[in-house]
């Protein structure tokens, strides 16, 4: 499963790169950022920042709603999953990770402490919150500036075709030397408003990791986790991205059925 | 004044709206930038349609417009292609502007001091004296979309701009004179209170 993630992982890192190009050969099947896609007509829009404009502007355009619909179904029925098997910050993460391995350097990942990731939560919904709050003071949709698809999309886009960047591409120099060197998936637990505006989407009812009750207690699934849950306990919270790490990594699934997606 | 009103004029002149700068516009069909402010979400999808390669992506400036569409009409004028209106899903950009007619991203005007026609217009009329190279250029008439509707040359000489304008800018882009030239727009709907004043006050004594 972590392989068929990986490829997914991939085909959405390649809109950065083939939208662009598509673009100076004049081929607007696809066009946009991870900000708002629109691929043939059919138009995906970031949840967070369509909501920053509704909020600032009262004003509905129909075609706002329309495109926040496909990535709040995606959420309500597989959960988060675009931050791991789409989002290209993510794959740059797992990446990291890699690397690290290959250097021989040690992993910056913490030992698994119970309920570490209430406080990841808790941080980045009070970001999330205050975010809102600065934009709605200032009157602008801003919070794009600290979402690192986003980013990483419309400057890949200006880069491409104009060959220059804008402003915000700082932003991502910074999290590469602190995720690298400093800390373990820091963005994505601790801050990121557009991961923590889909897993606001997320129900009970949204696929989850289910345990069945009984292992052989190995902890494999707690070691593997990039979100720092306990799989087994843990898995309703709205850190878990549904990466399927935990399932894979689980060796009594093999016997039986232990660690498993559920959908309701 | 007393406090709480001080408090009221720092808080609404608090300088993150976008600015007025001559010679750069809103993509065509832009709605009013207050709330094109609000609605533009930044995703560079305008700026991804424009085959001229005109809209661009603006970077940190001392206001809030970082990642707005910009057409830079000193650079390159905005060609009416009508490719970045239907683009938008946030409607910051109206996709019900399909004829470049109903475009109006601003209006042009001419520095009667610099522009050659008016220079030799002056020449003839004896207000000056005649200096080297006297010539007519017709430069902007010549490139306007809406050639004729939107300028036209009144006497045979003086280029003159009706409200048909869009503000594209292609004139700007072609006008000879360096360093700066001697057209140039004056955007719509920006939100300063001076400058954006100064065209209403023109449309309000129907010079336009
Ligand atoms: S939390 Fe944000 S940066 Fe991290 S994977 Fe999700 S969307 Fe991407
Ligand atoms: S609990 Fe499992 S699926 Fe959820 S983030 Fe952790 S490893 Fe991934
Ligand atoms: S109308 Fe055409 S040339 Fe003008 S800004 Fe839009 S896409 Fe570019
Ligand atoms: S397409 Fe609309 S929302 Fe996107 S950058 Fe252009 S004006 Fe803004
Ligand atoms: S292009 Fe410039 S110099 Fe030539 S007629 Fe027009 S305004 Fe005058």
């Amino acid at each position: 499963m972590q392989k068929f993630r990986k490829v997914i992982q991939f085909i959405f890192l390649a809109p950065l790169f083939i939208v662009p190009i598509l673009n100076l050969l004049e081929i607007y099947f696809m066009k946009g950022t991870y900000i708002s896609l629109d691929v043939g007509g059919l138009s995906i829009s970031d949840p967070v920042s369509v909501l920053q404009a509704l909020f600032l502007s009262h004003h509905v355009a129909p075609i706002m709603l329309v495109s926040v619909a496909v990535p709040a179904l995606i959420v309500i029925f597989f959960g988060r999953v675009w931050c791991s098997w789409a989002c290209p910050y993510y794959l740059m993460l797992d990446g990291f990770e890699a690397l690290r391995k290959k250097l021989k350097l040690k992993s910056l990942k913490k030992p698994y402490k119970k309920d570490i990731h209430i406080k990841a939560n808790i941080s980045r919904l009070g970001i999330l919150i205050l975010g809102l709050i600065f934009v709605g003071i200032i009157g602008v949709p801003l919070l794009y500036l600290i979402s690192p698809p986003s980013i990483m999309s419309s400057q890949s886009v200006l880069l491409i075709k104009y060959a220059y960047v804008t402003a915000e591409f700082i932003l991502l120099p910074i999290l590469i030397i602190i995720e690298f060197f400093f800390g373990y998936r820091i963005w994505c637990r601790y801050v990121c408003p557009t991961g923590t505006c889909l897993s606001l989407m997320q129900t009970k009812f949204s696929m989850h990791v289910e345990y069945s009750g009984k292992c052989s207690n190995c902890n494999q699934c707690i070691r593997v986790c990039p979100m720092m849950l306990d799989p087994k306990t843990e898995s309703l919270s709205s850190a878990c991205n549904n990466c399927g790490e935990c399932i894979s990594a689980c060796p009594d699934n093999k016997k039986e059925k232990t660690l498993y997606f559920k959908s309701h | 004044m007393s406090i709480f009103d001080n408090i009221k004029n720092a808080l609404n002149s608090f300088p993150v709206k976008s600015t007025y700068k001559i010679n750069r516009m809103r993509p065509p069909g832009s709605v009013d930038d207050d709330l094109f402010m609000k609605l533009c979400i930044r995703c560079a999808r305008c700026v991804e349609a424009c085959p001229y390669r005109v809209l661009r992506r603006s970077s940190a400036t001392k206001n809030a417009e970082i990642g707005t569409p910009y057409i830079y009409a000193d650079v390159a004028g905005c060609q009416l292609c009508m490719k970045c209106t239907s683009v938008c899903p946030t409607g910051a950009i109206d996709s019900s502007t399909v004829e470049m007619q109903q475009v109006s991203i601003g209006v042009a005007r001419i520095n009667e001091d610099t522009c050659m026609n008016h220079l030799y217009a002056k020449v003839e009329s004896g207000e000056l004296e005649p200096t080297g190279n006297m010539a007519l250029c017709n430069s902007c008439l010549n490139t306007c979309p809406l050639k004729d509707d939107a300028i036209y040359l009144k006497d045979g000489i003086i280029p003159t701009i009706t409200e048909k304008c869009t503000g594209c800018g292609l004139c700007v882009e072609r006008c000879p004179i360096k360093p700066i030239k001697a057209i140039y727009i004056i955007p719509k709907n920006m939100p300063d209170a001076e400058t954006a004043g100064y065209y209403n006050y023109l449309k309000r004594i129907g010079k336009q």
